[in-house]
């Protein structure tokens, strides 16, 4: 994938400080068309795709919504806490606006958390986005589907 | 072939390069001269001098439209209707407008540029919206991570506003933030204490202007509040009130049965859910005790959903408690303050109970 003069702009606005304190990148030195690539290569190697991740994760979000912030646990394994914050954020691929609330999810059985919302499961579903290394929403694909048990489609699904 | 190729690369070259240079001569050399604007049809005209965004042109009028991102047309809330002069829609501002406001000649008035004349319609609200450059005179710590603040204006200026409508607080440049940046908050104070304003804010974890508001603002520096906004108020009518919020969705609700006993409306029963998890996460339960003690109108029923127990509130879920106070709403309307999941699960129990949709009020954007 080339590095096109649009997502030197999107990257741009991944920089911390324009749409949210840290930013989208973390401390991952690459251009955008690079975190892409890896990203979709370790989708693709797992047989699974970016909206079926995404999919996987708004079950998890649903079950913790209209909750109102209480913990629960999903799959008698994951506990969720969907946070109820207002406002909306917008996309760096400038298309569209999310709700702020973060699913907060504690997987006891690896040790792992794991934390997302609208706007993260828009970018992985619609951009192929998750994160660039280090930044505190980064989602390794390969890990969620391992951890999330998404299964391959089956062949013409 | 290859002379094809090479051909069409020199000639996209070429094009890339004027469009470059025309750029660079537009952003050097043009200037527009004065242009008028005009809002509403002549309720306001003024002669401003061209080049500027049409956001920043309106503010240097101490016009003050929304907007959530600072005229970065990454946020699409500073849309304006625009009847003449705003030339071709861009392309930074497709993404914000669907095809119906495209085609009435909705605009995001921080990506147009003005350039001759221009006519514009707004919302009649927004020609009182003002800026105002308070004194931060009180931060007080509510639970473990809500804070409310108290700005006071300066000598001699008061704020006009309708309980249950927000400002856009402005945080200044800190870390890595380089510019200021706006975010929505409910008023929690009366109108009628107009020489100050309250806000009740909660951090969000590495929230951008939440943070600055917790590790920056002090107690007696200058903060920049715009407003009033918002289509959240009381309407006139003779129904029950339900109120619901949870967290900082108190705020606006607080504003709002401040001015009722202010304006003695006391004639319409009304009914304060406030949901919480734990204990720890509720606050100004005294004070809207003490409104319950003294008006008789009022009720104030909290109720936590986490599983503490030894405490005098209902138990559970505010969707469940509201559920179980009322059967059927037959001359009820209903006030939600809260996150778009709270305000969804609310929006079905009421409207399960009957209540029309229509008269379930709550901030849409919020
Ligand atoms: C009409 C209205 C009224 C409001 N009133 C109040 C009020 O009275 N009190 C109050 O406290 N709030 C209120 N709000 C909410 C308020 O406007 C802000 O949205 C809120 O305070 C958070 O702002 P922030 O700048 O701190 O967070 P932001 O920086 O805008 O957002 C932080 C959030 O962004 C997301 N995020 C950050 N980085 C990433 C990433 N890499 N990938 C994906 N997501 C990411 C996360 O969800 C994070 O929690 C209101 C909102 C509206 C619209
Ligand atoms: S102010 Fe945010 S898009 Fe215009």
């Amino acid at each position: 994938m080339k590095q096109t003069p649009e997502l030197d702009r999107i990257q741009a606005r991944m920089q911390p400080g324009i749409l949210t304190m840290k930013g989208f990148l973390g401390s991952d030195p690459r251009p955008l068309a690079e975190i892409l690539a890896e990203d979709l290569a370790a989708v693709t190697a797992a047989g699974v795709t970016h909206a079926q991740i995404a999919d996987r994760l708004a079950a998890i979000t649903r079950q913790g919504t209209d909750l109102m912030e209480r913990e629960v646990k999903v799959e008698d394994r994951f506990q969720v806490t969907v946070r109820d914050d207002r406002g909306l954020l917008p996309s760096p691929f400038g298309d569209g606006r999310f709700a702020k609330g973060d699913t907060e999810v504690a997987d006891p059985r690896t040790g792992r958390t794991f934390r997302w919302n609208d706007l993260t499961l828009h970018l992985i579903r619609d951009h192929g986005f998750y994160n660039g290394r280090g930044s505190d929403y980064r989602l390794e694909p390969g890990e969620l589907v391992t951890v999330f048990g998404i299964a391959p489609a089956a062949p013409g699904a | 072939m290859s002379e094809v190729v090479t051909g069409v690369g020199v000639l996209s070259a070429v094009s890339v390069g004027l469009t470059v240079l025309l750029l660079v001569a537009e952003a050097i050399f043009a200037t527009y001269g004065e242009c008028e604007i005009d809002i509403n049809k002549g309720e306001r005209t003024f002669k401003v001098t061209g080049g500027g965004s049409l956001l920043r042109t309106l503010a240097g009028q101490k016009l003050f439209l929304p907007s959530g991102c600072g005229g970065r047309g990454s946020c699409g809330t500073c849309k304006c209707k625009v009847l003449d002069g705003g030339g071709p829609v861009l392309p930074t501002e497709l993404p914000y407008l669907n095809p119906e406001e495209r085609r009435t000649g909705i605009r995001l008035a921080c990506q147009l540029k003005v350039k001759e004349n221009v006519r514009i319609e707004i919302p009649a609200d927004l020609l009182s919206v003002r800026e105002f450059q308070a004194v931060t005179e009180r931060i007080t710590p509510l639970t473990h991570d809500i804070r409310g603040l108290r700005f006071r204006l300066p000598e001699g200026e008061t704020v006009r506003f309708k309980a249950g409508q927000f400002v856009n607080l402005v945080s200044k440049p800190y870390g890595d933030v380089t510019e200021p940046t706006s975010r929505a908050y409910s008023i929690s104070s009366a109108p009628a204490d107009n020489r100050a304003l309250e806000l009740v804010i909660r951090l969000v974890p590495n929230g951008l202007v939440t943070t600055w508001v917790f590790n920056h603002l002090k107690e007696g520096e200058t903060a920049t509040l715009i407003g009033p906004y918002g289509e959240f108020f009381l309407r006139d009518s003779a129904r029950e009130i339900i109120f619901i919020a949870g967290g900082s969705g108190l705020a606006p609700i607080r504003s709002i049965v401040l001015d009722m006993i202010e304006r003695g409306i006391t004639h319409r029963p009304a009914t304060f859910f406030f949901g919480a998890v734990k204990l720890r996460d509720l606050y100004y339960v005294e004070e809207f005790q003490a409104i319950a003690a003294k008006h008789p109108w009022f009720r104030f029923k909290p109720a936590l959903s986490g599983d503490e127990t030894g405490h005098p509130w209902e138990r559970g879920l505010i969707t469940d408690v509201v559920a179980r106070s009322y059967g059927t709403l037959d001359n009820h309307e209903a006030y939600l303050c809260g996150s778009p999941g709270m305000i969804g699960a609310c929006v079905k129990v009421l409207t399960g109970k009957g209540l029309p949709e229509n008269l379930v009020f709550y901030d849409k954007f919020s």
